[in-house]
């Protein structure tokens, strides 16, 4: 919102207004951010006021002349000066925008700003510029007919040789002001609402503002029927004859152009005024485009009666609103009427048809408080957010609409000499204000802020804002001033603020607070995960990532990952990615096929959360019945790398790794039907998956490179491959693993390594054994085993496997270390030997193995 | 019986200045002291066959020769030894410029996670708590209990994603609905914060993203005051920024808070003079906080008489893109190696 420092001093003594630097500072450490503090004026040097003398024609350029321009008689500016012009306007006499040399000037409204320099155009001098408004930045201000019009002044009484910048009252300072966050303040929608910030801030007095009363006329009789009271708390309207539409002054002009709007003509100039300057809507129709109540006793002329209308529209209802367009309507939507037809869509926006317009003569203002809330919902709906709308849905003070209609009378009576009230003042009037009093104590305020405030700081900073105090002994009763109380200021913690605002933050002192040193609870859950991160990225070489929690539904489709259950966002941002993610998986293979493209390797993990709609998470409030979506914390790890054949091994290493670090032993488990082939890519059917928290399984695995993985016989979570026709699809060159743990399901297992084997005492003896067998025997079948083969078997460790070309059909050859081991002596050369008989025995009987001798 | 012991000495340093390599040396030493043909060895053989009287004299003196000799042989070894030892070396030399091939891949872990365990840790010091809640939220915590009714303006500040068939759940536009969650589950005295992510509903560009991380914070207790949060929130930016770090605040809507004040730290590049990142303002605003609002505490079930409390916000991309030089918010949640692996 841009505030102007000329209008402010309207409400404060210019004299007493402090500086605009010290009013941006103050009011940004006080009240509001004021974001920036501009000069529009600023271009304008050395460019004055002149008038064409006399023009001649340029003796070697049909489309130039000769002006010789007067700039002044008297002690600033004296003589004539010659100017070379293509302005296709010129005349003698005429007024214009002299840049004199020095001014700066945009070269036919464009590109960077060019100082004026003497200079000789076709052989003749010329000593400045008669100026194009867009090429000083006053477009806006004249608008052009003609492509090589210059701007005309001749039709106000500017002194010739007049800087411009004073001639059109356009010195002016403008601050913009950060009104976003302003939405609990409807007082500061205006003008006055900030000098009395200012007043306060500064403690300069501020002037009352008090319009004068309104005269009311006979002619007509004006009467207001509000349907819905708690929509229209109050409806005030005024009726004004002899009314001459035409363009507003100057000064007012000027005004409205330093707040950011255009000037339009007097009587919407004027209600444009009032709302900038205290922050009320006003409107103003036509009234003869309006539907007597009741006829007026000569034709043709003002006279009888007018009823206002307050109701909801009827759904479906169609109004042409003043942009043009038209509207449809629905019954939540309040509408003002003539009893007939509709007038306004209350609060928002007027209707074309009933506007004021170059030949209206009489108008009626009306000056209203609407329902904030209401008229929120229909700027919404209609999708129009109006300076009105905005206002109103601030809730505003329902007093302040008599000032705004006494001040938009005031200026209508100024501004248009033939003017008059022709109506009473209808007033229809409901509104409740709660304005306390709020009592408040000096302890109760300094305990808050943490610093003695005295007494007589709280009673000064609250009366400087407009608040009334009372003393009764220690307390102090606080009256809220009627535009503060709608819904601003309500409890003692609101009068803090407003004390400790003008105080001064800066001056409180820090301090800590003093609290119990009792341990605070643990979270597991965040311990885990940041364990987890830590290992995984500095141990075991993954780099972690952050992705959306969104995801693409094309995406998931060419992963043959179904979407029937996943939530989705009503209104998402990026629209191609509308659904909320139930896996981690998806989005880290987006990254796998992105970065491939760039890294031979990529290692990558995210912990973050998933949604699982159909499934019942946290309570919703707290009655404790709703409950949200479940949204468990995932693990997400992909592993991708040129030449890696078999990335699967690499992850199951890392999580083994990770796990046993984290002091337990996580388990590989074969799930998927192992035998057959399942070409199509996705799980088999038979499939049954312990884990009710796994929510679905991935579609897009390698039904035979896959795993579960459980703790203490409990699932985690998953791994595998994904499916090769898949990752053909998606365009990723390597195979890809990929991992998924449920971190709350690993929270409730995780315990502390609390065990030690004791260190041997007697020397080991490790024997190799090496054999081909089937190729669907699990290591882990082997190794249990052959681990339960002898009590002298300590350990069995796998060392090769191979099961590529040139062996016996559908077998694989692997070999293990075998340690043997007592604890109480020294083992003889026999006692191994029988032991290791044994192992091999058990291969060869249990497996079938064929041993490699 | 004459001994020519000058002329032993003087023919043993003829032949070992001529030596040049160890095997000569070793010749040397047999020709002088082999046990059976050593020239020093005959000598000693001819002393036993002094008289008596003259023997004691001889031998001292060759006894001395001897010690002179082999300490001579000795130098002579350690010479070649150490020569031959300095020319292994060198041929041994390295490229100590160059990394182990094949490299050794390392892992990152992502700034902004890196950027919140420091907080953590930092609050973790003083007692703090961390919490986690839910991302998909109710409108009941996300707004009600924040004080922000449904008829508030304040609910248009927000520009929330909502979900399909869902009515009432909407992403987190903030971290503070843990507030009244973890005043309902551990009441007063409370000290926690809360890392997470958050939603808005905004169109992404450099500066603006919709999914960003926020890390809440809120002390209830006992007579908190504002001059409280002050001290945690200075005691935070000197954590940051350095001890010579100044905060300053001012007001600002929240409509959980009561008063409500954006938080501004020096600008640590410049400290206060004015540059590019402060925008020659000196200072760089990364706080929101404030006061607990009554409402929020007593929606939480603490009664606001008898307990106050003061919450902030920090938005921790602004921070990491602040201390990193990070020019585009999208980074983030890129996936990019090329960002992630400078971490």
């Amino acid at each position: 919102m841009k505030i102007s420092y000329q209008w402010l001093g309207e409400h404060i003594k210019t004299e007493s207004l402090p500086s605009p630097q010290a009013v941006a500072k103050q009011l940004t450490f006080k009240t509001v951010e004021v974001e920036s503090v501009t000069v529009p004026g600023e271009l304008l040097e050395h460019i004055v006021v002149g008038k064409i003398v006399s023009i001649e024609k340029h003796p070697n350029a049909d489309k130039l002349k000769v002006c010789k321009v007067e700039i002044g008689k008297g002690k600033l500016e004296k003589g004539s000066l010659q100017i070379v012009c293509g302005g296709t306007n010129i005349r003698e006499g005429m007024k214009v925008a002299l840049g004199k040399i020095g001014a700066k000037v945009r070269w036919h409204g464009q590109g960077d700003l060019v100082e004026l320099k003497a200079t000789e155009i076709r052989g003749v001098k010329s000593f400045g510029m008669i100026c194009a408004a867009d090429e000083i930045g006053l477009g806006e201000m004249f608008a052009k007919k003609e492509e090589k019009e210059i701007i005309d002044l001749s039709k106000w009484k500017l002194g010739i040789g007049a800087p411009l910048v004073q001639a059109l009252g356009l010195n002016d300072i403008i601050f913009d002001i950060d009104n976003k966050s302003l939405s609990n303040r409807p007082d500061l929608f205006g003008h006055y609402g900030i000098a009395r910030e200012i007043s306060a801030i500064f403690n300069v007095p501020l002037r009352p503002y008090n319009p004068p009363a309104i005269k009311k006329g006979k002619d007509l009789k004006l009467s207001v029927k509000v349907t819905d009271k708690r929509l229209c708390p109050r409806y005030m309207a005024v009726a004004l004859g002899g009314i001459t539409v035409g363009a507003s002054p100057l000064w007012l002009q000027n005004r409205l152009r330093a707040a950011g709007l255009r000037p339009i003509n007097n009587i919407v100039d004027i209600t444009n005024y009032v709302m900038y300057e205290i922050g009320q809507p006003l409107h103003a129709f036509d009234a003869l485009r309006l539907t007597p109540s009741s006829p007026p006793p000569t034709r043709g002329r003002m006279g009888g009666g007018f009823s206002i209308v307050v109701r909801r529209a009827k759904t479906g209802e169609k109004f042409v609103t003043l942009d043009g367009k038209e509207r449809v309507l629905s019954k939540d939507m309040l509408m003002i009427t003539d009893g007939e037809k509709n007038l306004a869509v209350a609060g928002v926006i007027g209707g074309a048809e009933s506007g004021v317009n170059q030949s209206t003569t009489s108008i009626i203002f009306e000056a209203a408080n609407f329902d904030a809330l209401s008229v929120r919902k229909t700027a919404a709906t209609l999708g129009l957010r109006t300076d009105s709308s905005t206002r109103f849905e601030k809730s505003l003070d329902p007093t302040q609409t008599e000032a705004a209609l006494r001040r938009a009378v005031e200026m209508t009576l100024m501004l248009c000499p033939r003017a008059r009230v022709i109506s009473n003042i209808a007033d229809a009037s409901y509104y409740h204000l709660d304005r306390g009093p709020i009592v408040i104590s000096e302890d109760f305020v300094s305990e808050r802020v943490g610093a003695l405030i005295p007494k007589k700081t709280i009673i000064k900073r609250l009366r400087s804002l407009g608040f009334r105090v009372k003393e009764k002994g220690k307390k102090i009763a606080v009256t809220v001033p009627t535009w503060r109380a709608t819904k601003d200021i309500s409890i003692a913690e609101d009068l803090v603020e407003e004390i400790v605002r003008l105080h001064g933050y800066e001056r409180i002192s820090a301090r800590f607070p003093i609290f119990s040193i009792t341990p605070p609870p643990r979270n597991s859950l965040h311990r885990l995960e940041r364990r987890m991160k830590e290992l995984l990225a500095y141990e075991f070489g993954y780099t972690e990532t952050y992705n959306y929690s969104f995801e693409s539904p094309e995406w998931l489709a060419r992963l043959d990952e179904k979407t029937e259950t996943h939530l989705e966002l009503n209104n998402p941002i990026a629209k191609d990615r509308p659904l909320v993610r139930e896996h981690m998986i998806p989005n880290l293979l987006m990254n796998v096929e992105a970065n491939l493209h760039r890294f031979d390797r990529v290692a990558l993990f995210e912990i973050g959360r998933v949604f699982w709609g159909k499934e019942m998470g946290e309570f919703a409030d707290n009655k404790k019945k709703e409950r949200l979506p479940k949204q468990p914390t995932l693990l997400g790890l992909v592993y991708a790398a040129k030449g890696e054949a078999q990335p699967y091994f690499q992850a199951a290493e890392a999580m083994k790794g990770v796990f046993d670090r984290l002091g337990v032993g996580v388990t590989f488990h074969k799930i998927a039907s192992s035998r057959g082939a399942c070409p199509a890519p996705q799980i088999n059917p038979d499939t049954k998956l312990e884990n009710k928290n796994q929510k679905q399984l991935w579609c897009g695995i390698h039904p035979h490179r896959f795993a579960e993985m459980r703790i203490n016989d409990k699932p985690i979570g998953l791994i595998g491959e994904l499916h090769p026709e898949l990752q053909e699809r998606v365009g990723i060159p390597y195979r890809v693993a990929m991992v998924e743990v449920n971190l709350n399901d690993v929270v409730s297992l995780l315990t502390e390594r609390a065990r030690y084997q004791p260190v041997p005492k007697y020397p080991d003896v490790t024997r190799d054994v090496a054999f081909f067998i089937d190729r669907d025997i699990q290591h882990a079948t082997i190794a249990e085993k052959i681990q339960r083969a002898d009590p002298l078997i300590a350990s069995a460790e796998l060392f090769d496997v191979f099961d590529g070309k040139n062996l016996p059909a559908g077998k694989k050859s692997m070999a293990y270390h075998i340690v043997y081991r007592s604890p109480d002596r020294t083992l003889t050369a026999e006692e191994v030997n029988l032991a290791h008989g044994r192992v091999v025995a058990r291969l060869e009987k249990e497996f079938g193995a064929d041993i490699r001798k | 019986m004459n001994l020519d012991l000058d002329g032993l000495k003087q023919q043993f340093a003829k032949e070992l200045s001529t030596v040049s390599s160890l095997v000569e040396l070793e010749a040397v030493e047999r020709h002088f002291f082999s046990r059976s043909s050593g020239q020093l060895t005959s000598v000693m053989k001819d002393i036993g066959k002094l008289p008596p009287a003259d023997k004691k004299s001889a031998g001292q003196k060759l006894n001395v020769l001897r010690q002179e000799m082999e300490r001579a042989l000795s130098d002579k070894r350690r010479a070649f030894s150490n020569k031959e030892m300095a020319e292994r070396l060198e041929q041994e030399s390295i490229d100590v410029t160059r990394q182990a091939l094949p490299p050794k891949l390392h892992g990152h872990l992502h700034p902004l996670t890196q950027l919140e365990w420091q907080i953590e840790d930092f609050f973790r010091s003083m007692g703090f708590m961390v919490l986690d809640g839910p991302e998909l939220e109710s409108e009941y915590y996300n707004f009600e209990v924040l004080n922000i009714p449904a008829t508030h303006p304040a609910r248009d500040m927000q520009d929330t994603f909502f979900i399909k068939d869902l009515p009432g759940a909407v992403m987190r536009t903030h971290t503070s609905p843990v507030q009244v969650r973890a005043l309902e589950e551990y009441g007063a005295p409370i000290r926690a914060i809360v890392p997470g992510r958050c939603f808005r509903n905004e169109a992404t560009d450099t500066r603006h993203e919709h999914t960003f991380y926020h890390i809440e914070g809120l002390a209830v207790g006992r007579g908190i005051s504002f001059s409280h949060l002050k001290g945690v929130l200075e005691a935070t930016a000197k954590f940051l920024y350095g001890e010579d770090t100044e905060v300053r605040l001012r007001p600002k809507y929240y409509p959980f808070v009561e008063p409500g004040v954006n938080g501004e730290v020096t600008c640590f590049l410049c400290r206060g003079d004015g540059c590019k990142v402060c925008k020659k303002t000196g200072w760089l605003e990364i706080f929101g906080a404030g006061l607990m609002h009554p409402n929020v505490l007593k929606a939480g079930g603490v009664d606001p008489d008898e307990h106050q409390g003061f919450a902030f916000g920090i938005g921790l991309e602004r921070l990491a893109m602040l201390k990193y030089g990070i020019e585009d918010i999208r980074h983030f949640e890129s996936g990019d190696l090329r960002f992630l692996e400078q971490f």
